[in-house]
């Protein structure tokens, strides 16, 4: 049982860290991207709608990307180019993206009624690996997305702090002007962490449709992107810390499933409220945002 | 050879540079002399690509140099390191090196120069995924160079936040090194290093100075610039004054260049400056009872003292001026009479007007900590140095500016209600009195041109009826009669018992304003003789030598 | 902005820069409005194109949106019953955003307004009814003025982003109300999710019948002059006000940026509550398991139309209130969902701070000529026209 719900943590964990760790590389650049949400939401929603159309996974994933990317490079266009306020351009990007999947959804797929499924993928065990009592079918016996992220995460974690690109990354986040003034190009950077973020959140929000379950609902990714977006402060703003504070979260996520053990005592709604009330309570537990890179947040014109 | 021509550049109606020649040879140390306001900045904002000149060239070795692009001056040869810090605050300092032209990255082959502009597919931005920041490399290039230089360099990995100012200093330096620039130009890099940090420093330019290139250094510091350039060019007002060889002229011979105007025939015919100076004979002083107390004031911030142990006392009726180039502790000091800052320790006090009953009743007697509750914003007012950001809330309206000063506020609110008719009504009054051209009073205040924006913080300040005003460069942006104009007021302020702190770093208005005066150097505040107030003495003062005698630090060089 | 102005003649320079100044003011004053129906009008035009792309056509769309909307008397003041909630959250989002506290929880702050409502709703039969519809009021607004005031505390002294913690309140609050009708509140039948009827001195009645119009509008409306005078007439109107344009010269002033802060979203949240339980009151009596369809999301877009002046909230929430209303009848007859609201509400918003933001920079320097950004250390700092 111990093993279920581990297993349910690291599924459950594995969206949001995708997001997160896209969001990381975006904030790093010095733009804070509330629309997060909304790119998983379109994500989740066209890699589906290829996937039941086009009868091919892969295909379903590409289109989840290539949505997602499309979403943020108009967010981009305003946050980078245009320099808005970030804050409410990420949320209007929520709510459109919450419009637009809703109208798509309902017109190509009719109304409310009938499941529309697909046939998920299927999670990879690897081998002997997954064998190992325990830790094996948690690790080893998971969705290729989920090795993805475990991939990913020292992946990110070097780029950024051992790689010239990280470097210049870290450049544009902490102090734009000098940035441009040594010939670095802000715009470019901050543009590449959007579009690089976009792919991530078209695979964080393809889980849920194609991997996590087999259909779409509308609203389904249900407050993770900001989850996401709360677990990079939690994470402290590095891969590793990110990795952690996701698995935290997904852990209280997958309470929800162990509900069975506890019986009716506790209600059902609370484990939905936990992870909600713990990112508040660990946020406001971490206090300040010192470790932040220095222009997080402030618009800025070349 | 570095040569500029007829450079002229105007920001809005100011002309900051008027037709500017300028020459630099190799294997020379060029200084840049001249006040704040006659366009040092402004120049080597343009040599460095900063700024576009509106009328002019600069060449480099007879070739003509791209006017506006910071990348292309880079890429011609020219490096120039700034007053405000370009470095990246929380990396560590190879990080901050491996940026500049130390690391094998695209900046330093920028083929088009191109940043600012979107390139994201090109393979030289994603290509740099794959290549290790080589921070190690970076860092042994950057010894190597320091240690030809004489430089110490902080410990592995330090961030640069941790680094003392003379070492950022320094790194800044490598960093504009790393570029192999032909020409290397200096803003003000001696402002706050320390006595120890000074040799070091001019004996790295020496070095440089014997590599070939030419060093071009601003600075206020004219015993320094004597010491260390071999020709010196002083500006004033945007126009080239004067070009000297340093061997052959004094400090005292470049103050009186820099200064000019008045001041030099003032002197040449032994009158008072300050009497030369429009406005009138200066104010005698006063020896009336304390209305502000400032005892032993300290602050700290990034390692250094902001302020140190400041001491201070300004009567009734008495305008105190405080000289001192900026970034001496002068924008602490008001910072903390502001309240927005709490010192490490120190004491601050307004005292109530002695004379009059009703005044003793309503004692205004407060402390720092009393500064940020509400009441001790009634009796002493700040203008900040920085309008845009700090005094004026260019989205509201003019009326509404006026109201964010308590002391006026006070007079138009009744238990949470805003009278705004009689508010507006009285703003437009002031407009009126203080000749703000304006479009109304309820009009925005981005509306208001710089100096009709100083106008208002003025007449704001005025308008709290205060004991005590501290003003902060009150005069910075205007012309000449606006800043006349602003000085009678200040005068006839302090004529009906208010007491002035009045800092800046124009030495004419202090000269002509102050009753008693203080010089600022790295946040202690040093008291003025009688005997000393004139410009060559305080100039000196400001540039941290001292009077002959008070141990002089031995800096000559050659 | 404030309105009313009261133009004085000003002695000044030459004519023609005095000229040029109140050219200025008037452009800026009325560029705010123009901006809004410019948005509106871009909008629609990107709808029609998303219509063709969905296979519907625009002009029936927009004709059945119209008829749904307005096209009786029933479907008008429907319209406007749906606005109210518009107004209650739109006040609250504007009143937030004037200090730059970005109060995305508007939803949760409204749930708990009437979770608070419909609680204490059934047990007030025996009390006279203009003070059982207070009392509901009361609860309303301080459920809200809580949910929203924890998340300026958060910000205000932990520094936690309100952003974020707003958002995730509004979930909190929906499983809140969802244990609610489930549990303790379920009414004792139990076959469905909702809770006890409010007792009948408890319900705001409606006039007009068959419409739906009641007291709570009203109520919106009295809110709405209120908050404008707060605003704007008052001192902690011009202190919030002054926060959020620009915090640094608010600490200059001893402006109290921390009382502020949660006093702000205080109100914000109580505004919202008791939007929650006008609806409570008036239009569903009793609590269901949500009761919200995203009003909160909604209000940001109507704030940002209506440029954050609360007397302009009620024609922007009345137009949004259209938009909605008129969905339903979209949705029968062009088969369009009604969350397409949700696109135009995206669009607008996304459209108008682009606006804004490409404007800015370009008035100012249109009307005085470059802005460089002078050197730091000398040489004059920005100037804009002469001194």
């Amino acid at each position: 049982m111990l093993e279920s719900f581990l297993a349910s943590t690291v599924a459950m964990a594995t969206p949001i860290l995708l997001a997160a760790l896209g969001e990381l590389i975006v904030e790093r650049s010095g733009v804070l991207n509330i629309g997060i949400e909304g790119a998983m939401l379109v994500g989740a929603f066209c890699g589906f709608a290829v996937a039941y159309y086009g009868s091919s996974i892969a295909l379903g994933l590409i289109a989840a990307c290539a949505a997602a990317v499309a979403l943020n490079a108009l967010l981009a266009v305003l946050l980078v180019n245009f320099a808005v306020n970030q804050v409410v351009a990420g949320t209007a990007i929520d709510i459109l993206a919450l419009g637009l999947t809703g109208v798509f959804y309902r017109r190509w797929f009719g109304e409310t009624g009938s499941a529309f499924t697909i046939t998920p993928m299927s999670p990879i065990a690897l081998g002997p690996l997954a064998r190992i009592p325990l830790i094996g079918p948690v690790l080893f016996d998971q969705s290729a997305l989920v090795y993805l992220a475990f991939v990913l995460v020292p992946i990110v974690a070097i780029a950024i702090s051992r790689t010239r690109y990280g470097l210049e990354l870290r450049a544009a986040g902490e102090r734009p002007e000098a940035a441009d003034a040594l010939g670095l190009g802000v715009y470019r950077l901050r543009w590449q962490a959007m579009m690089i973020a976009g792919v991530l959140s078209g695979l964080a929000g393809a889980y849920l449709t194609m991997a996590d379950t087999n259909t779409f609902v509308e609203g389904v990714t249900a407050g993770r992107g900001y989850v996401a977006l709360s677990i990079v402060i939690v994470g402290r703003w590095n891969a590793w810390g990110v990795a952690a504070a996701a698995m935290l979260f997904g852990g209280a996520m997958a309470l929800q499933f162990g509900l069975q053990a506890f019986g009716t005592a506790i209600p059902y709604q609370f484990f939905l409220a936990l992870p909600y009330a713990l990112t508040i309570a660990v946020l406001a537990f971490m206090g300040g945002q010192a470790d932040s890179p220095s222009a997080l947040g402030e618009p800025y014109i070349s | 050879m570095l040569e500029a021509a007829a450079i002229t550049r105007r920001f809005g109606r100011t002309l900051a540079l008027d037709q500017v020649d300028f020459r630099a040879f190799p294997g020379e140390i060029h200084a840049l002399v001249g006040e704040n306001g006659a366009g040092k900045s402004t120049l080597i904002n343009i040599f460095a690509g900063r700024l576009k000149p509106d009328r002019g060239e600069v060449t480099l070795n007879g070739g003509a140099l791209a006017p506006g692009s910071a990348q292309l001056a880079l890429k011609a040869g020219i490096a120039a390191v700034y007053q405000s810090p370009m470095l990246f605050e929380r990396m560590s300092w190879e990080e901050n090196l491996a940026l500049g032209g130390f690391g094998a990255g695209p900046s330093r082959n920028d083929p088009t120069g191109a940043a600012g502009r979107m390139r994201f597919l090109s393979l030289g931005g994603f290509g740099a995924v794959l290549s290790r920041n080589d921070l190690a490399g970076a860092a042994s290039r950057a010894r190597l160079l320091a240690a030809r230089l004489g430089f110490e360099l902080p410990p592995t990995r330090a961030p640069v936040e941790h680094c003392s100012i003379g070492e950022r200093v320094r790194l800044e330096i490598l960093r504009a090194l790393s570029f192999d620039p032909r020409v290397l130009i200096l803003d003000e890099p001696t402002g706050v290093l320390a006595p120890a940090e000074l040799g070091a420093f001019l004996e790295t330019l020496r070095r440089l100075r014997a590599d070939g290139r030419i060093v071009v250094i601003v600075t206020h510091k004219l015993a320094e610039a004597i010491a260390v350039a071999d020709r010196i060019t002083v500006l004033r007002h945007g126009r080239v004054a004067a070009v000297r060889l340093a061997a052959a002229t004094s400090a005292g011979e470049l103050a009186r260049l820099m200064i000019g105007g008045f001041a030099v025939s003032a002197m040449d015919s032994g009158k008072n400056s300050a009497e030369a100076w429009a406005g009138g004979p200066a104010p005698t002083v006063s020896h009336g009872a304390p209305s502000l107390i400032v005892e032993n004031l300290t602050l700290e911030g990034g390692g250094r003292r902001l302020l140190d142990g400041v001491r201070l006392r300004v009567a009734a009726g008495e305008i105190a001026g405080v000289a001192g180039v900026d970034g001496n502790g002068q924008r602490e000091l008001v910072e903390v009479m502001a309240g927005t800052r709490t010192p490490a320790a120190g004491v601050l006090r307004v005292l109530p007007n002695q004379t009059t009953a009703a005044d003793r009743a309503t004692a205004d007697n407060w402390t720092i900590a009393d500064r940020q509750a509400t009441a001790g914003h009634r009796s002493m007012t700040v203008i900040a140095q920085n309008r845009d950001l700090d005094g004026l809330i260019l989205d509201m309206t003019l009326w509404e500016n006026l109201l964010l000063a308590r002391g006026v506020r006070k007079r138009f609110v009744r238990r949470g209600w805003l009278y705004r008719a009689r508010a507006t009504a009285f703003c437009a009054d002031l407009l009126v009195r203080f000749e703000i051209q304006s479009a109304g009073a309820s009009s925005l205040a981005l509306t208001l041109s710089g100096g009709n924006r100083q106008r208002l913080a003025v007449a704001r300040a005025l308008a709290c009826e205060p004991r005590v005003l501290v003003v902060h460069d009150v005069c910075r942006g205007l012309d000449l009669r606006a800043a006349a104009e602003v000085h009678r007021r200040l005068r006839e302020f302090a004529a009906t018992g208010g007491a002035v702190l009045l800092i800046s770093s124009d030495l004419d208005e202090l000269l002509a304003l102050s009753t008693s005066l203080y010089v600022i150097t790295r946040g202690r505040l040093i008291a003025v003789a009688a005997g000393d107030r004139n410009a060559e003495q305080i100039g000196l003062l400001m540039s941290g030598v001292g009077r002959p005698g008070e141990g002089e630090r031995g800096i000559s060089l050659k | 902005m404030s309105d009313t102005p009261t133009e004085r003649d000003v002695p000044s320079g030459s004519a023609s820069a005095r000229v040029r100044r109140v050219l200025f003011a008037t452009v800026l004053r009325f560029a705010a409005v123009g901006r809004s129906i410019a948005a509106l009008a871009i909008a629609v035009a990107i709808i029609s194109i998303v219509l063709l792309a969905l296979g519907a056509s625009p002009i029936a769309v927009f004709a059945d949106l119209w008829q749904g909307a307005f096209g009786n008397w029933l479907a008008a003041t429907d319209t406007l019953v749906k606005s109210t909630p518009l107004v209650f959250t739109g006040l609250a989002i504007a009143v937030a955003f004037q200090g730059a506290l970005w109060n995305i929880g508007a939803d949760g702050q409204l749930v708990m307004g009437a979770l608070a409502a419909g609680a204490i709703g059934p047990a007030l039969g025996g009390w006279a009814h203009p003070i059982a519809i207070f009392a509901m009021l009361a609860v309303g607004a301080a459920g809200g003025a809580v949910w929203g005031g924890f998340a300026g505390w958060l910000r205000a002294r932990r520094e936690v982003n309100e952003v974020i913690s707003t958002i995730m309140l509004n979930f909190v609050a929906a499983q809140v109300l969802s244990w609610a009708v489930h549990g303790p509140l379920m009414e004792p039948s139990g076959d469905y999710p909702k809770s006890v009827v409010i007792a009948d001195s408890a319900k705001l009645a409606f006039y007009l019948a068959p419409s739906r119009l009641n007291l709570g509008m009203v109520l919106a409306l009295i809110l709405a002059v209120g908050c404008h005078l707060a605003l704007f007439h008052g001192e902690a109107g011009l202190e919030l006000r002054a926060l959020g344009r620009s915090r640094r010269a608010s600490a200059f002033f001893g402006i109290p940026i921390r009382r502020l802060t949660v006093g702000a979203m205080a109100l914000s949240g109580a505004l919202a509550g008791v939007g929650g339980a006008v609806q409570v009151s008036a239009i569903t009596h009793r609590l269901y398991e949500t009761m919200s369809p995203g009003w909160g999301y909604e209000a940001i877009a109507v704030a940002l139309v209506a440029r954050l002046n609360p007397l302009a909230i009620v024609p922007a929430a009345i137009l949004f209130g259209a938009l909605d209303n008129g969905s339903q009848a979209m949705q029968r007859a062009d088969a369009v969902s009604p969350v397409l609201v949700n696109v135009i509400q995206g669009l607008v918003i996304i459209i108008l701070i682009a606006f804004d933001a490409a404007t800015a920079r370009g008035m100012r320097t249109a009307f005085f000529g470059a802005l460089d950004a002078a050197p730091r250390s000398d040489g004059p700092p920005a100037e804009v026209g002469d001194a």
